[in-house]
């Protein structure tokens, strides 16, 4: 048995010269130290995603993107379909993990200071990626196209043209028509199973090539440190099979929460019925919602929302921006004041995610 | 750490250990494979929404009789007249939504219900029933009759 | 004091415009010479409403009135028409009718609207001869002799129209050439009505044809503008059975309308639109509307509900209620008000009808049948009732459940049939029915037990594959141990 996998890794090494791959890995070290559990949320993310891609696939085979089936074929996943109950539940459930492992991952390369110098791409390929994530989430609630979901997209939408100038043609173009109908469910399936994925795979290809190329980031009270006094771990095998263990319990917890909380399907969409009191969207876009809420109608002479977009607007700017505004991190130097703006924004999301899901 | 006594007694261990690991791997890819196989493995129905049934064999059907088939959750009632044709319609009844059937004697579509006729055609033509029966395409393909839903 | 001057000042310029307008009608030439060789026309004219209000014959015939020399008063020169044919007719009427103006110079009231509502009327469609009308004024109010509708003696008044319609309506030859499937035998139905024996009797309040049909704006029943459009009727017959004070003389209620708006018929009719409902001449009959007879009641609803009055006739009740000369549906379902009947009708409860007669002292079995009869269809109703909702829950829960759904058509039918099977008043055939319907239930609620049964038993596979994943964890978890502590 050992030799037949030996003989297949000396043919193929004879030709890609597999040995300097894992010399290569093997001479990789990632630092050991209090923080490094963060570490592992990067991989936790791209386990997610290669489960989203795997049951999206599987999905795929019988989904039909149309208003008048959309809704049908996803019951006749849930019902007909040997196993699709569990498919189906542990794509929702995936995709709400995976934002949420995203939203640690950032964060914690945030406090690490992680996106200095000379890592400003990955951080600006990972932000993208993000934002990607939240419009995978959100085209791909409609596709169920149940009544919450359709309300939902109508109530996303018309945030969305409330973007000064582009807001129109902008609602218009994710809409495929003046309003949310059989069209906009062929628009978002569109963007959801093809342009995204092919988006994303790009900005992820770049993301972990950066990872490999300049190895993994050292914190600033690390970097300080003596070299003797650095304690490190061999990228390959030791972190990689950690990684692995803890794939291993995230999927034990996904097919927990898949067969013991299966994603339900709701009542069919329809247009012409009045909107559900209470419509709110999934939980990640809820601190916004919220936010858009408090914001009086009118500020001096501009729309209040409209205010309130152009402010978590510029706000995604200048967070997507930061390691070419935050100099002295990139010096090596404590940046307190990058500190503080973290920390406010994770108690900002908390509080207002905490009060919109009350409401 | 390691004694020399007990070097051979941490290598067996190791390979047992590898061992048992690689049964784990066999265990976890057969509880990933087989439900994603099933999972492709066609459905009985394989499609979302029924566009046609087979209502079997037009020589195992005689003439002047009714019989009714499963189109989807809704009966369908398809009737060879004595005259040599054939009929679909939906089984249900346009008052309260019995199923109707196909009376030999008075040569019509009868509810037991409430006592509603309706023509070969499907038009309500005694009794309560508001609207005719919904009508459904036939078509005798070698032998075989098969109902679809009028486009 | 006042208003005894004003009416004797009135009194005296009207006959003073009186005597002058008959000294005119006098110096009608072609009066006065019709009616010296003892014209029938000229005759008649003299009774004529027009005559009275000095309408000359030259009005209508042209040609000059003033002279008495034939030759000149009947040329061309002078716009001699001689008799008006076809479409000249009703154009020589509607020189005035139609004209307001010329109207209220002769101090006449009455609309002037008649020639565009005939137009558009049955009656203004294409003659035969596909050059006139096929009514014209005087096929229904005469030519000479025309009186005011309020005169008995005019035949559009209401005693005399049944005679004036029939004299086309009742007609099968003349009728084919127009409408071959239109019957004939209107008028003879009408005689039959409480309309028509009162209206015969001089009555000029009971409704005859006009009332209903509408007089110069008579459209086809087929027409949803028409007033007997079966959406209509109700409102039509309301017109008069409605109104208490015009109604009073009669002695009948006038809360049917009231009633029937609120019943099953009247809400499939007037508000669903569903024209196959009872409209009041449904039941009553239209041309000879009559209140049906105790007897004929169970035949009259049985026309649509037929299996019922079928098994009713056929019941134990048949008998007893003719003896009891109750009327047979409407004992218990009411006339007017009928409301979709619901299990409670069913029983020996208080607001059941069947307490009504059986009390629990009955000395027959009626009072156990009914207790038993209602005990049957309520077990029916919940059972029907937890298995559609259990069938749902299934659903919801993801599980294929087609066949459950299939059979609950099944308990439906069932239940709906028993209902009928009601009116057979015979217990062994309601419980056979009801228990055809009780096995199905059965059938289905162990189907969705067992799928939902099936839904938690995912928990037995998803514990066997955690249990794999996480012994391959702590393998790994022991390797990573190994690996480490070399």
């Amino acid at each position: 048995m050992k030799n037949y996998f030996k003989c297949l890794y000396n043919w193929i090494d004879e030709r890609v010269q597999l040995e300097d791959l894992v010399k290569f890995m093997g001479k990789k070290y990632v630092p050991v130290h209090r923080h490094s559990i963060w570490y592992y949320f990067g991989g936790v993310s791209l386990f997610f995603f290669i489960i989203q891609v795997t049951t999206g696939i599987l999905l795929l085979f019988y989904y039909k993107g149309s208003s008048d089936l959309a809704f049908e074929s996803v019951q006749f996943i849930m019902s007909k379909v040997q196993f699709g109950w569990l498919v189906r539940s542990i794509h929702a459930w995936a995709a709400n993990l995976f934002i949420l492992s995203a939203f640690v991952h950032m964060f914690s390369v945030y406090f690490e200071k992680a996106y200095r110098k000379p890592r400003e791409m990955t951080w600006i390929t990972g932000m993208l990626m993000f934002f990607m994530c939240l419009g995978f989430g959100f085209s791909g609630y409609l596709l169920p196209w149940n009544t919450l979901s359709f309300f939902a997209t109508k109530v996303g939408t018309d945030i969305a043209g409330n973007v000064p100038i582009i807001g129109g043609p902008l609602k218009v173009f994710i809409r495929g028509g003046d309003d949310v109908t059989g069209a906009t469910l062929s628009r978002l399936f569109g963007f959801h199973v093809a342009l995204f994925p092919g988006i994303f795979t790009i900005l992820l290809g770049i993301h972990l090539i950066l990872i490999q190329r300049q190895g993994i980031s050292e914190p600033v009270h690390f970097s300080e440190k003596p070299a003797s006094e650095k304690k490190t771990m061999p990228f390959f095998p030791n972190f990689l099979l950690r990684d692995l263990l803890l794939w291993l319990i995230v999927l034990n917890v996904l097919a927990i929460l898949a067969v013991f909380l299966p994603a339900d399907l709701g009542i069919k969409a329809n247009p012409f019925a009045s909107a559900p009191a209470g419509i709110k969207p999934e939980w990640y876009f809820l601190f916004m919602f919220q936010s858009l809420k408090y914001f009086p109608s009118h500020i001096l002479f501009a729309d209040g929302e409209t205010v309130g977009i152009l402010l978590f607007g510029a706000a995604g700017v200048l967070w997507l921006l930061i390691p070419f505004w935050d100099r002295k991190s990139s010096r090596g130097e404590q940046n307190r004041f990058v500190n503080y703006l973290g920390l406010f924004a994770v108690i900002f999301i908390i509080i207002l995610t905490f009060l919109g899901w009350l409401s | 750490m390691d004694n020399v006594q007990g070097k051979p007694d941490l290598k067996n261990r190791r390979d047992f250990l590898k061992y048992l690991l690689s049964a784990g791997v066999l265990g976890f890819a057969a509880s990933v494979i087989y439900p994603v196989l099933s999972y492709l493995k066609p459905p009985k129905q394989s499609e979302v929404e029924v566009t046609s049934v087979s209502a079997g064999k037009l020589s195992d059907f005689p003439k002047d009789s009714g019989k009714i088939i499963r189109f989807g959750n809704k009966p369908v009632l398809v009737v060879y007249s004595a005259d040599g044709n054939l009929h679909a319609l939906s089984a249900e009844c346009t008052h309260l939504g019995c199923t109707v059937q196909f009376r030999k004697d008075l040569d019509l579509i009868w509810c037991a219900c409430h006592n509603g006729k309706y023509d070969l055609n499907g038009r309500n033509i005694s009794g309560p029933p508001p609207r005719p029966l919904t009508p459904f395409k036939v078509i005798v393909k070698a032998g075989e009759i098969f109902i679809s839903k009028m486009a | 004091m006042k208003k005894k001057i004003i009416i004797l000042t009135l009194f005296f310029f009207s006959a003073l415009l009186f005597g002058q307008k008959k000294n005119e009608a006098s110096s009608d030439q072609c009066f006065i010479c019709h009616e010296s060789v003892g014209s029938t026309e000229a005759d008649l004219y003299k009774k004529d409403i027009h005559f009275s209000k000095g309408i000359s014959c030259a009005d209508c015939h042209g040609g000059n009135s003033q002279t008495d020399d034939m030759d000149k008063a009947m040329s061309k020169a002078a716009g001699y028409k001689g008799v008006p044919k076809g479409n000249a007719i009703t154009q020589s009427c509607i020189r005035c009718h139609a004209n307001p103006a010329m109207m209220k110079k002769y101090g006449s009231k009455i609309p002037t609207n008649q020639y565009a509502n005939l137009k558009n009327s049955v009656h203004g469609r294409l003659a035969i001869n596909g050059s006139e009308m096929i009514v014209q004024c005087i096929t229904c109010h005469n030519a000479h002799g025309i009186v005011a509708v309020d005169n008995p003696a005019s035949p559009v008044y209401p005693t005399n129209i049944p005679a004036t319609c029939g004299k086309c309506h009742s007609d099968p030859v003349f009728m084919r050439a127009y409408n071959p499937a239109l019957p004939v035998d209107q008028v003879q139905k009408y005689r039959t009505s409480v309309h028509g024996i009162r209206n015969a009797k001089g009555d000029p309040k009971p409704a005859q044809c006009v009332s209903c049909h509408g007089s110069h704006d008579i459209l086809s029943v087929k027409d949803p503008r028409a007033r007997v459009y079966p959406t209509n009727i109700p409102s039509t017959c309301s017109h008069c059975h409605s109104n208490a004070e015009y109604m009073k003389q009669y002695k009948i209620p006038t809360d049917q309308f009231a009633n029937y708006s609120k019943s099953v018929h009247g809400i499939a009719l007037l508000q669903k639109h569903d024209i196959s409902a009872p409209a009041c001449n449904s039941c009553h009959g239209n041309h000879g509307a009559t209140p049906p007879g105790i007897e004929s009641i169970s035949e009259v609803c049985g026309t649509c509900h037929a299996l019922n009055a079928e098994l009713f006739s056929s019941s134990p009740h048949k008998k007893a209620f003719d003896e009891r000369k109750l009327p047979e549906c409407t004992t218990c379902h009411s006339n007017h008000l009928i409301i979709t009947a619901t299990n409670k009708l069913l029983g020996v409860s208080q607001d059941a009808v069947c307490s009504k007669c059986h009390k629990p002292n009955d000395p027959s079995k009626g009072y156990m049948v009914a207790k038993e009869m209602k005990q049957m269809i309520d077990s029916l109703d919940s059972s029907e009732k937890n298995d559609s909702a259990l069938v749902h829950e299934a659903e919801q829960k993801g599980m294929e459940v087609g066949d459950a759904l299939f059979k609950l058509r099944d308990a439906h039918q069932a239940r709906l049939e028993s209902r009928t099977m009601v009116h057979s008043f015979n217990e062994a055939k309601f419980n056979e029915t009801v228990n055809k319907g009780l096995k199905v239930t059965t059938e289905v609620k162990t189907e969705a037990e067992a799928a939902i049964h099936e839904y938690y038993f995912r928990r037995i596979g998803l514990g066997i594959s955690v249990l794999i994943i996480s012994f391959l964890a702590l393998l790994l978890y022991l390797y990573i141990r190994r690996l480490e502590r070399k």
